[in-house]
């Protein structure tokens, strides 16, 4: 905790300021390498989905920027043919999930999407971009996390129910390492259960 | 989403710092000429870093709070999860306290250490986005720091606290002015007490209405919050009377403090549920008009 960390906790305003604080969409562009990555070295496959994660905010100028989101996605669906949809989840989260068997077409979408957020003013309302894989060799799942309020890239290997390999996630840590700027500490490795135990955390 | 900063609220939180840290430089000067003050400094200093270290598990025992695992509470471990996501904040222990009176609490010396606590009253009385609201307003304490900042704010008023209860044992030998050296310095103590107490008890207002805002912004709904206090208070309001008193010593702890008519505004630890009401809806409002 730096100097300045230390100065705005003491007078109450770290909360307001990190729950605020914007996201930087660019890191999203690591993906692109990191799909062929996991291909090459562990077979894991795009599961030719992505989608990103965020947390409403009771205004009628949020609902606002969704829908310009969603213009833009619909525009977007002619010409790369991602296509788009919404998803509410369980925990009253929302998720704009992004299909496509172009990878690049899917770090692009996620991408676009992340930066109208942030151009209409809540950027800091996201939460998390998520990008699927498989492993055909026997099904197992993994997902690669981007965490806005982090700025890092974390696995998430869920094994069904609410387990996850965590064999599975160091090595995806490490093989990556480097390529993506993976959270260090393992504490904000937040698990993104699926609301139905064999589907996305999407879905 | 962005809101105006609260000057007000940060301008009268500096200035009670201020206070309070000329008031202890004041304090200290004048008791060391009345006193050795090295051997109550170790013992107090010792005292409280027990305090420091050790409150956390004091609170959850004198709750009967216990810690809870994601398969017994899944949704509030996910709630915890997703909300601590946002704040940036790592995953804080979910406690769990067996009792009636809805509140919520968090300890912890630094976010890595912290708990979480809600009673079963609360989860029974509210519904998600107002459990949200006050979750989010727990973890903004926890991100503010608030135990270490009490913790260090309270100090030399305990040291104080302590020579004005035991000074007169240590009357005869200490000090370097003749046998009304103790008195003198009992005398600034209880007066450099009282005015700490308040100070503090001020610091502690202000502060919630920090992890109001911060809650707030972690949520992105002011009103969640606003409706769990009322929600909240009017439910403490009906509970039974033992229950309340059981319950008083937690209050510097709760999300909102139990009522005792006499005891006046300038003592309490937590500002009057109407007025944080009244901000969190101005902060809606700012939300809406921006």
């Amino acid at each position: 905790m730096g100097l300045f960390d230390s100065i705005r906790s003491a007078f109450g305003l770290s909360a307001e300021a990190d729950a605020t604080r914007d996201a930087d969409p660019e890191d999203l562009f690591g993906m692109s390498t990191a799909y062929l990555t996991m291909e090459a070295n562990l077979d894991f496959v795009p599961a030719d989905a992505a989608a990103l994660c965020f947390s409403a905010v009771d205004s009628t100028d949020f609902a606002a920027a969704v829908d310009e989101v969603e213009t833009i996605l619909h525009a977007g669906e002619s010409d790369t043919g991602t296509r788009f949809r919404r998803h509410e989840d369980d925990h009253g989260y929302h998720w704009v999930v992004l299909e496509d068997s172009d990878p690049e077409d899917l770090v692009t979408s996620v991408h676009f999407a992340a930066d109208t957020f942030v151009e209409e003013g809540y950027g800091s309302r996201l939460l998390a971009a998520v990008f699927g894989f498989e492993r055909p060799r026997d099904g197992a799942r993994a997902y690669w996390v981007y965490s806005f309020r982090r700025g890092a890239y974390y696995p998430f290997a869920p094994t069904g129910g609410h387990e996850r390999d965590s064999r599975l996630e160091f090595k995806l840590q490490s093989v990556l390492d480097g390529e993506l700027d993976v959270e260090g500490d393992e504490g904000y490795w937040y698990p993104l259960w699926p609301d139905d135990p064999d589907g996305h955390p999407w879905e | 989403m962005e809101w105006k900063p609260d000057w007000g609220l940060r301008g009268r939180m500096v200035l009670t710092m201020f206070l309070l840290f000329a008031l202890y430089i004041v304090f200290i000067a004048i008791l060391s000429r009345y006193m050795g003050l090295f051997g109550v400094v170790i013992v107090m200093g010792l005292f409280s870093l027990g305090q420091f270290f050790f409150s956390d598990r004091l609170a959850l025992y004198s709750m009967g709070a216990s810690k809870v695992e994601a398969d017994e509470y899944p949704q509030l471990h996910a709630m915890v999860g997703r909300l601590s996501q946002q704040a940036d904040l790592p995953k804080p222990t979910v406690a769990v306290a067996e009792t009636k009176v809805p509140n919520a609490f968090a300890t912890g010396r630094s976010p890595k250490q912290s708990t979480v606590c809600v009673t079963k009253g609360l989860l029974h009385t509210l519904d998600d986005e107002e459990l949200e609201g006050v979750l989010a307003h727990e973890l903004a304490h926890v991100k503010n720091r608030d135990v270490m900042v009490m913790t260090i704010a309270s100090f030399l008023s305990t040291i104080a606290f302590m020579i004005v209860r035991w000074g007169w044992l240590f009357g005869g030998n200490r000090n370097r002015q003749g046998g009304g050296g103790m008195i003198v310095a009992i005398l600034v103590s209880l007066v450099v007490w009282i005015v700490s107490f308040v100070l503090i008890r001020t610091l502690s207002r202000y502060r919630e209405y920090s992890a109001d805002r911060g809650g707030a912004a972690i949520t992105g709904n002011p009103s969640a919050l606003a409706s769990a206090l009322l929600t909240i208070s009017g439910r403490m309001d009906r509970v039974p009377q033992e229950d309340l008193r059981e319950q008083s010593e937690m209050n510097a702890f709760f999300v909102i403090p139990i009522r005792s008519g006499f005891v006046g505004r300038i003592f309490s630890t937590h500002p009057p549920t109407e007025k944080r009401v009244e901000r969190l809806r101005e902060m809606a409002g700012e939300m809406e008009r921006q």
